[in-house]
């Protein structure tokens, strides 16, 4: 009985000082794991059959097929919707076709899935520029 | 001076009688001058008849002869290591392209299984963006996903293998005709030589008739005492089923001969087969009718009619000469009987020797069980046409032979049939019926739906057409409307009575759902028992004008006024326009639209349209984030805790939707990546005594249960913080504390107040 008051006084007295000097109790931290929340992953390493797509994308892009191209990242996105590689590729499609409302907003959808992707950051800001 | 008289000239007050035979003469000369004259007019008619015939044939034949129906593709399913995708579903989606199964190394359209793998030979096929040739394939599993693909020439792994996707449905023609039509270079011979040899031996010694069959049909006839022989070639046929009616009259009889003789005189006798081969009457499928060889063969034997084996080849050329009456499913004797004559005809021509006629005689019909349904997807159809129709009139729909590539999916579609008929099953109510939708939310894709509670029912699709009033499913854009206005989740707010004087003088005073009152409690409470009256007054105080806003946004605000009562969700859609409400909801405020279609082809398979993937950022994603907290609380322990219990662990969000006197119960929800949205109610809009949570919720998780899903993560925004809320004050808690919530508030909102469990 005497620990559970003197627990209690303890924390009552802590809580005094706390207020006296003017602090409010510290917030509590976010847990480090957060249940609901999804774990970053751009894609960049990317998966066997989306690596081969992002490949194949990339070779019809040197070869100005812009439509063939759209249609290997559709398919990427298909199947793994957030890759932010497949998105960005997929703007650079839309810019090179000269859809600059696309463009922007495919790279929106990229940076959404990968804001700690510092290589895909860049590349994204450095298209964004082109589409603006 | 005397005018010299003319020579030779008869005196004009004398005329000369001329002698008999000289007026004979005369009116021989005339009559012959009127015969010629006769024959001339005619010549000309005839001329003039020909050409008429020359121009209907023209008209038919030389150009576009035929109707073709436009044919719907389901998606192509992309089949690579680790995909979710168990063997049986393979199968599925195998048996739907009519592959059939066999124990020996697979030829196009055929698969076989071996051991725990299965191998299936993948047809040619003309996608949108390249040509597939056929391929063999094998496909090895681990549980129930994919472990490997190898290529089964080479035993090389597959990174990725497309299989061509399955022809869901059609748009026939208003002559109900359908028909795969097969190139001049595309007709097997072996089916020439048996038609001929049946139908017409001497279709490459004729001119289009044949007065030596007429003669004979003639004496058959006469013998007979009735209509036994038909005299009439291969050409004569073509003619009467191209261009004329199957009436026995004279004239047709005459037409018929003339057009044939102008048929071989335009065109060659391979054109002529090949057309005859397209055109020919074979089958009846409900409502449809089956034309030409090559459609006829897949629907009876799965396979193309260059792969068909004699004695299949045999009971279809049998079919020609009455396709009732040899029919094989409602005449089976009769049809065996014809082919087996069939069968001898070609080996006295010398098609088939002893042995080869001795073992296809023997064989059974071998052909499928039950015919294919015609387009046992209505609803979907019905929402492609829908979509297309923006295009495309129906009628080019229905003539013009184009393939309509969509997202179709069918093992979602097998799903979400197999969940509404179990969970319709909990309420024992007839005249309950349903409308479902599943999406794919990240990219647009519309998967599955159903428009009716039987879902192969070609009637009215409710997922299109009935518009309801959507009850609480308004709650989440309504949020979001709130939190624009620096409300955030554990914002304070009343559940109390109010009363609105409307412009009638009549007072509006709503309630919530128990009927009760909860007094106070964080909006985050109020959103996942949805209460009503603290929605009311928050959207009475600004929150209403900016939920027309974002209605307006996505096109879903369907009145110039804006009326209190639309907080609580009196604006009707049907749930296609929900789905897409909370398509933006689901996918962190970027707007995909919903589409069943991604592209559309010519015949000749030239791209006409194409749907690209559209991504419009509409909200803000952080806001978006925190509903998407509040919905997945719903689904934790709000009025959807159904879920929690039956999908224990599995995080999902959604929201209940229940209109005035239980008359609609609707439940939108997602996963990581799937959206459904379920409604039920009754056509003459009379309680069904479900809610939200005792209705619709049932079925969207049978059908989730059976589709399978990713539990749903939310997209980490560091504009937002994390804190523990008691749900009630609203205030700071934490994790130990009882019933203390884990939310996402804007980085500057965070509350000062602390929870007593502190």
């Amino acid at each position: 009985m005497s620990v559970v008051i003197s627990s209690r006084f303890l924390c009552r007295l802590a809580l005094l000082v706390a207020l006296s000097i003017g602090a409010g109790c510290s917030v509590p931290e976010a847990p480090q794991e957060n249940p609901y929340q999804r774990p970053v992953d751009s894609g960049e390493s990317g998966s066997e059959p989306i690596r081969l797509l992002h490949n194949q994308a990339l070779a019809a892009i040197n070869e100005s097929q812009y439509q063939q191209a759209s249609d290997y990242l559709q398919r990427a996105i298909k199947i793994e919707p957030r890759n932010a590689w497949s998105w960005h590729y997929l703007a650079d499609v839309h810019w090179r076709q000269g859809e600059l409302e696309r463009c922007l907003a495919m790279i929106q959808r990229s940076q959404s899935y990968a804001s700690d992707d510092e290589q895909l950051a860049s590349a994204n800001q450095l298209l964004m520029a082109q589409c603006q | 001076m005397p005018r010299k008289p003319a020579r030779n000239r008869p005196a004009a007050s004398k005329p000369r009688k001329r002698p008999a035979g000289a007026r004979s003469s005369t009116r021989s000369h005339r009559k012959r001058r009127y015969l010629g004259i006769a024959a001339l007019l005619l010549l000309a008619a005839f001329a003039v008849y020909l050409g008429y015939l020359n121009h209907i044939i023209n008209s038919r034949f030389d150009g576009g002869a035929w109707a073709l129906p436009s044919r719907v593709y389901a998606r192509a399913l992309e089949i690579y290591p680790g995909q979710a995708l168990s063997r049986e579903q393979l199968i599925y989606e195998l048996e739907l392209s009519s592959y059939a199964r066999v124990a020996s190394e697979p030829l196009p359209g055929e698969y076989r299984l071996l051991g725990e793998s299965l191998e299936f030979n993948g047809r040619a096929f003309e996608f949108a963006d390249h040509r597939q040739d056929s391929r063999r394939v094998q496909v090895f599993f681990l549980g129930d996903k994919v472990g490997a693909v190898n290529d089964s020439r080479n035993g090389n792994d597959l990174s990725i293998f497309r299989l061509p996707p399955f022809m869901l449905g059609s748009y026939y023609p208003d002559n109900g005709e359908d028909r795969l039509l097969l190139a001049e270079d595309e007709v097997p011979q072996g089916l020439v030589d048996v038609l001929i040899a049946v139908e017409d031996r001497s279709f490459f010694e004729h001119s289009g008739v044949s007065p030596l069959a007429i003669v004979r049909a003639l004496l058959a006839n006469l013998k007979a005492g009735k209509a036994v022989q038909g005299g009439s070639t291969l050409t004569q046929q073509l003619a009467k089923n191209l261009f004329l009616t199957p009436r026995k009259t004279l004239l047709r009889k005459i037409n018929e001969a003339f057009m044939a003789i102008l048929l071989e005189l335009r065109f060659s006798k391979r054109a002529i087969i090949t057309a005859y081969i397209n055109e020919v009457f074979l089958l009846q499928q409900n409502r449809i009718a089956i034309h030409g060889f090559e459609r006829a063969s897949r629907m009876l034997f799965r396979r193309s009619v260059d792969r068909l084996e004699a004695q299949q080849l045999a009971l279809l050329v049998g079919m020609v000469q009455g396709p009732s009456r040899y029919n094989p499913f409602s005449a089976p004797e009769a049809a065996m009987a014809r082919r087996n004559l069939v069968l001898k005809i070609m080996s006295e021509q010398g098609l088939l020797d002893e042995a080869e006629l001795k073992r296809a005689s023997a064989a059974p019909l071998g052909v499928v069980r039950h015919l294919p349904g015609v387009n046992r997807f209505p609803a979907y159809l019905d929402l492609v046409k829908h979509q297309l129709q923006t295009s495309y009139s129906s009628d080019e729909l229905s003539r013009r032979g184009l393939r309509v590539f969509t997202a179709f999916d069918p093992s979602a579609q097998q799903n979400l049939e197999r969940g509404l008929e179990q969970g319709l099953r909990r309420f024992d109510q007839p005249r309950l019926q349903a409308a479902v939708m599943i999406a794919d939310y990240l990219n647009g894709d519309i998967l599955a739906l159903a428009g009716d509670r039987v879902s192969d029912y070609p009637g009215f699709n409710r997922a299109l057409m009935a518009q309801r009033p959507i009850g609480s499913l308004i709650k989440p854009l309504l949020l979001y409307s709130l939190l624009q206005n620096e409300l955030t989740l554990a914002s304070k707010v009343k559940d109390q009575t109010v009363r609105i004087k409307q412009s009638d003088g009549k007072v509006w005073e709503p309630r919530n759902y128990d009927r009760k009152l909860h007094g106070e409690m964080s909006l985050y409470q109020a959103f996942v028992r949805s209460y009503n009256l603290p929605f009311i007054w928050l959207g009475i105080d600004g929150g209403l004008e900016a939920l027309a806003q974002n209605l307006g946004k996505i096109k879903l605000l369907k009145h110039d006024v804006v009326y209190p009562s639309m907080l609580l969700g009196t604006t009707e859609m049907s749930a296609y326009e929900v789905a897409q409400m909370f398509q933006v909801i689901a996918n962190n405020g970027y707007f995909t639209p919903l589409t069943t279609i991604r592209s559309v082809t010519d015949q000749n398979n030239h791209v006409l349209r194409r749907i690209p993937l559209d991504s419009l950022k509409l909200f803000d994603q952080a806001r978006m984030i925190q509903v998407q907290r509040a919905m997945i609380g719903v689904a934790e322990h709000g009025t959807a805790s159904y879920l929690a219990r039956r999908f224990e662990g599995r995080t999902l969000a959604g929201k209940t939707g229940t209109t005035s006197e239980a008359r609609d119960s609707w439940f939108a929800g997602f996963s990581n990546r799937l959206l459904g949205v379920v409604w039920l109610g009754r056509d003459d809009n009379t309680p069904i005594n479900l809610s939200g949570s005792s209705g619709a919720l049932r079925v969207w998780a049978d059908i989730m249960q059976l589709q399978g899903f990713e539990p749903f993560k939310l997209t980490r925004d560091d504009s937002l913080a994390w804190h523990y809320i008691d749900p009630l004050s609203g205030a700071i808690s934490q994790q130990k504390c009882a019933n203390s919530v884990l939310l996402p508030l804007p980085q500057d909102r965070i509350p000062k107040a602390r929870s007593r469990c502190q």
